[in-house]
């Protein structure tokens, strides 16, 4: 079974990659859920782990090469918002490289499907999942109870 | 079983009997003194509370059961100690079985670190920070509860929060003292703001999984630096979990004996300091006199009080990371304000969580009326004041 993951793919070059990569006929799995946002600026460290609690196995950040922003005053958020994650699933005890972020120039969709399958290799590497997670808060609350 | 809990829980009846909230009286003493009236007029802990007793109501959620920062002034003024706080913790359990989603300030990451450290089979690897020259057991008996500082660091190093040094000072303290003590590599979040934002299942799946920890290494005795821990682990595990044994001491209940035996001396540090009153550990542990007893022992140095101290302590204004809003920046501000009416240098706290707000009042002020005081924690200075020691 394919693991699941969340592409979060800024609208502009990111998009354009995927966009290629579909009319070029590549294919990806059907377990990778794309989440199109303006710029990658509106991602957060909250919304990975979210990503990752809610049960997808890796994240993709999708977004322009650096200086390549498609808006004006790109501070480049996302470098320190993917710092923090790293950080924090580092504390975690959780492999740093379920997220990674990627910057690519417009329409490489070869690249793309390039990075996205490495990335599903790497998540299946990853032995401990934490898909079984909603099963185990079940579980230790009936322990606690009982 | 499970369904016994939770009808304990979500029932009106027994919940009103255990916070007594039917004793109150209409007096108003908790609408006069809470801080978050003062700012916000539609909150009023009186009205939510007869909003929420009116038989068969149909009403949609209170919004303003959002607002509480559970500083429990409210029941320090209480005539009949109703248990204001307690209250509004079930209606907000209530508000989240109906499915009222919550509002997470700081992106919502402490409350997803939170729910991805009660998954079971997390082997987490939180120990990097620990300096080699703090002397750890590797087997005892006695177990040093971190709490989340690791985290905070990483979460809020833009805002410049350095918890951790009060860690490793409440480390060196206990080494200084020479009490023997083990740390836990795979300690979970007390998970109390979960508990008080009314997410109780979350906050047993923690601490299940913390009393597991604490059994594998057959520890019998907690130390903890962080008040928010302290209180958790003494007084709602207890609640909670049946098989709890295990002793809970904050650190400052070990080390201000010692010093006013005489048996523990700190250094001396030249400075003018305040001490803000952290809620959980003032209000709510009773544990006033000995930080200030530790902070007395060191010499040359000076201890203002703000106008308001102790029982009277202003909250740092933060609800468990949820609904911040311009209501709690102003208690902030106001906080702020009276550590700079007293003209002390450093404004030093017991706990990490109120660094981390009153920290993130500091950046976030728009223009420059928020006073920028420095932040020290209390053990951190307390080590201080012994290594400028040495180096003279």
């Amino acid at each position: 079974m394919n693991p699941e993951i969340i592409v979060f793919s800024c609208n502009w070059d990111g998009w354009s990659c995927i966009e290629t990569a579909i009319n070029t006929g590549l294919k990806y799995p059907s377990s990778v859920k794309i989440v199109k946002v303006n710029c990658l600026s509106r991602i957060h460290t909250g919304l990975i782990l979210q990503a990752l609690d809610l049960g997808a196995d890796g994240v993709m950040l999708l977004g322009c090469e650096t200086g390549k922003c498609h808006f004006d005053t790109n501070n480049d958020c996302i470098a320190k918002e993917y710092e923090k994650v790293q950080n924090i699933l580092e504390l975690l005890g959780m492999n740093k490289d379920r997220v990674i972020l990627v910057r690519l120039p417009a329409f490489n969709g070869r690249t793309f499907i390039k990075k996205l399958t490495s990335l599903i290799d790497t998540v299946k590497q990853i032995s401990n999942s934490d898909r079984n997670r909603e099963n185990n808060i079940r579980h230790s609350v009936k322990n606690t109870v009982a | 079983m499970l369904g016994e809990i939770d009808n304990k829980m979500f029932d009106l009846k027994s919940v009103s009997n255990e916070t007594k909230i039917k004793l109150c009286l209409d007096c108003g003493k908790c609408t006069v003194v809470c801080p978050v009236t003062r700012y916000d007029q539609n909150f009023n802990p009186r009205l939510i509370v007869q909003g929420a007793l009116r038989p068969n109501s149909n009403v949609p959620v209170d919004e303003n059961i959002w607002a509480c920062i559970n500083c429990n002034m409210c029941m320090e003024r209480c005539n009949y100690n109703v248990k204001f706080t307690d209250f509004i913790r079930f209606l907000r359990s209530k508000a989240l079985s109906e499915g009222v989603e919550i509002k997470y300030s700081h992106c919502g990451v402490p409350h997803a670190t939170m729910h991805m450290m009660a998954n079971k089979d997390i082997k987490q690897d939180r120990l990097k920070w620990l300096p080699k020259d703090i002397e750890v057991k590797e087997q005892s008996d006695t177990a040093f509860f971190v709490g989340c500082s690791p985290y905070f660091d990483v979460l809020f190093k833009d805002l410049g929060v350095k918890s951790i040094e009060g860690t490793k000072g409440a480390l060196k303290l206990l080494n200084h003292a020479k009490i023997p003590f083990t740390l836990l590599p795979n300690e979970r979040c007390c998970g109390r703001d979960l508990l008080l934002l009314g997410d109780t299942e979350e906050f047993l799946a923690l601490a299940q999984a913390n009393l597991d920890e604490f059994n594998r290494q057959n520890i019998k005795e907690i130390i903890t630096a962080c008040p928010e821990c302290y209180y958790t682990l003494k007084v709602d595990y207890p609640k909670f979990l049946k098989k709890w044994r295990i002793n809970v001491r904050h650190i400052t209940e070990i080390l201000a004996p010692l010093i006013e035996n005489n048996e523990l001396a700190l250094g001396k540090l030249n400075r003018k300091v305040t001490y803000h009153d952290p809620c959980v550990l003032g209000r709510y542990s009773r544990i006033f006199k000995q930080p200030r007893s530790i902070l007395n022992s060191i010499s040359d140095l000076e201890l203002v009080e703000m106008v308001d101290n102790q029982e009277k302590a202003l909250c740092c204004g933060a609800n468990p990371w949820a609904y911040c809003g311009s209501v709690n920046k102003q208690i902030q501000k106001e906080r702020l304000a009276q550590a700079k009416a007293t003209g002390a240098d450093i404004l030093v706290t017991a706990c990490p969580k109120c660094q981390v707000h009153l920290k993130c009042a500091q950046k976030n002020a728009e223009n420059n009326d928020v006073c920028q005081i420095e932040m020290q924690d209390i053990f951190h200075l307390a080590i201080q004041s012994l290594s400028s020691q040495e180096v003279k």
